[in-house]
């Protein structure tokens, strides 16, 4: 991740609001959406930080999110974070990930400190860093951010992306370095 | 040799870094090229909007299903849907239904589950499961003219589908292609009966996975598309699981959940024009959607009412033409 400063987060005791939305969700399944808004991009990136393959990384966060809805009638607030169950339901995903596809060899790289769901805050600010950058790309003008998506996130090659927006390959590099441009300024602004 | 851009300069850095590795592009090309450059491994993890929108999609039709069963085990005594039945089934009303089901059965694979009669050998009602959905479908009468509508089907060799839906008649519109958005390989077609459908191999994602659509989906192609997003979230509490849009603000593609189910909304355009089509939307409470509708701007077709095929119903009317039917199954009397 680029380099920013930023004062380190700590593991926060969960909020009111965070225990009203559990609360509403354990009563009313479907009120899960509101968690889920607020935790995907961090359980996401936890796991593909470890795993570093888009795929692999759909997969298991998918999978927690899945046990983490039908566990949540038996969730208790026991004074930590919401986020830090989520994120142990994600570790044991990621071991089960790879005991299924007998990926024997990546098992080692589980002892890495981001694989342990104890995070330090050192390890929570690396995240948080990636979910409020995340943000900032969602928050793109709308053409800018599909440029960013298809040539970061899809792949895509600069006359790919050229021919399905129907734009000059010249129009989409200056959308990129636009982009590119306002990812920067934003995260100098709020960080410096 | 001519200087190039900043915005040329940036790109072919971009490139190293994604096709070698190279940390960083060539020093003093920009001043602040590689300040722009080290976004690109935060832009490599950025989650693909389209998965957070069908997981999201997924969860929420889990939660939805599991309340439904939590629901009908405490004091529902039958799911409010009929058996088989997915949330949203549309309805087609054709001017030979019996040859409609052929088309369906030939085309997709379709399952007939029963239909009812006119006194004349007419189909009054039938019903057609096509994959993990069923489709409704009756005849035109003096009273009811052909409603032909657009449908997605998502089945798993697009290319073969198509190609039994020309045997039986249909007109392509474009062959199926791999190259669209979705990574879905995709086909469009007219059917005899002037209805279109849209045939397609999931790409990315796998028939069954995490936040599919089922087999059938309806598919408006509207004018001033934009306008009905809203109007499905107040009238149905419809959530929206992607929206893309042009530049200028057209529905490009939308994909809109209503009690579980799904549709998908565009922007008219060439073959695609508006078809007003009728579509039958299980919920738990009609009554109440009803209510709902109406506030929302829908017009009345019929106020909720018990039916003797075993629904407590009501209709609305959309700004668009299209009809919806709001219904609770309470018991289906055998065909």
């Amino acid at each position: 991740m680029v380099a920013v400063r930023r004062p380190a987060k700590t593991p926060s005791p969960p909020s009111d609001d965070e225990r009203l939305l559990v609360e509403a969700a354990q009563a009313d399944p479907s009120a899960f959406d509101a968690l889920y808004e607020l935790h995907f991009e961090r359980i996401y990136f936890f796991i593909f930080s470890r795993v570093h393959d888009r795929a692999s990384a759909e997969d298991i966060t998918s999978e927690t999110f899945h046990k983490a809805l039908a566990s949540l009638p038996s969730y208790e607030y026991r004074g930590t974070p919401f986020a830090a169950w989520l994120y142990r339901i994600a570790s044991n995903a990621i071991v089960d990930h790879y005991k299924r596809s007998n990926r024997e060899q990546q098992l080692d790289d589980l002892e890495h400190p981001l694989a342990q769901p104890e995070l330090s805050s050192h390890d929570l600010e690396f995240i948080e860093r990636h979910v409020h950058f995340f943000r900032l790309v969602e928050q793109l003008p709308e053409v800018q951010r599909r440029v960013v998506c298809e040539r970061f996130v899809e792949d895509r090659s600069i006359r790919e992306i050229a021919q399905r927006l129907s734009k000059t390959e010249g129009a989409i590099k200056q959308l990129q370095f636009r982009a590119l441009q306002t990812l920067r300024a934003q995260i100098g602004d709020r960080h410096a | 040799m001519p200087k190039r851009s900043p915005a040329q300069q940036l790109d072919q850095a971009i490139n190293a870094v994604l096709s070698v590795q190279q940390p960083l592009p060539e020093p003093n090309s920009h001043p602040r090229l590689a300040a722009l450059v080290a976004l690109v491994r935060p832009l490599r993890a950025v989650p693909h909007p389209e998965f957070k929108a069908r997981l999201k999609a997924d969860l929420h039709r889990k939660a939805f299903m599991n309340e439904a069963a939590a629901t009908s085990l405490s004091a529902t005594p039958a799911d409010f849907r009929p058996p088989g039945f997915p949330n949203i089934a549309p309805y087609f009303v054709v001017t030979d239904a019996a040859k409609f089901i052929d088309f369906l059965v030939a085309a997709f694979d379709g399952t007939e589950r029963g239909r009812y009669k006119t006194p004349d050998g007419k189909i009054m009602h039938a019903e057609v499961a096509i994959g993990d959905s069923v489709v409704e479908l009756g005849d035109t009468n003096e009273k009811i003219s052909p409603r032909p509508a657009t449908t997605h089907v998502y089945v798993k060799d697009a290319d073969a589908a198509f190609a039994r839906a020309l045997d039986a008649g249909a007109t392509a519109i474009f062959f199926p292609t791999s190259d669209h958005p979705s990574g879905d390989r995709w086909g469009a077609l007219r059917d005899p009966f002037g209805n279109i459908w849209h045939i397609a191999t999931p790409g990315r994602w796998a028939l069954g996975s995490a936040g599919m659509p089922r087999s059938v989906q309806p598919y408006l192609h509207l004018k001033e598309a934009h306008k009905m997003l809203p109007f499905l979230e107040s009238a149905f509490n419809a959530k929206a699981m992607g929206v893309h849009t042009s530049p200028e603000g057209a529905v490009l593609h939308a994909t809109m959940e209503i009690a579980g189910a799904t549709l998908e909304i565009d922007e008219a355009h060439g073959e695609f024009q508006p078809q007003p089509c009728l579509l039958h939307v299980y919920v738990a409470n009609p009554d109440a959607l009803y209510a709902q509708a109406i506030a929302a701007g829908a017009t009345t077709i019929e106020p909720p009412q018990d039916k003797p095929y075993g629904e407590r119903s009501a209709g609305v009317k959309d700004a668009f033409g299209n009809l919806w039917y709001l219904a609770r199954y309470t018991g289906r009397p055998q065909m």
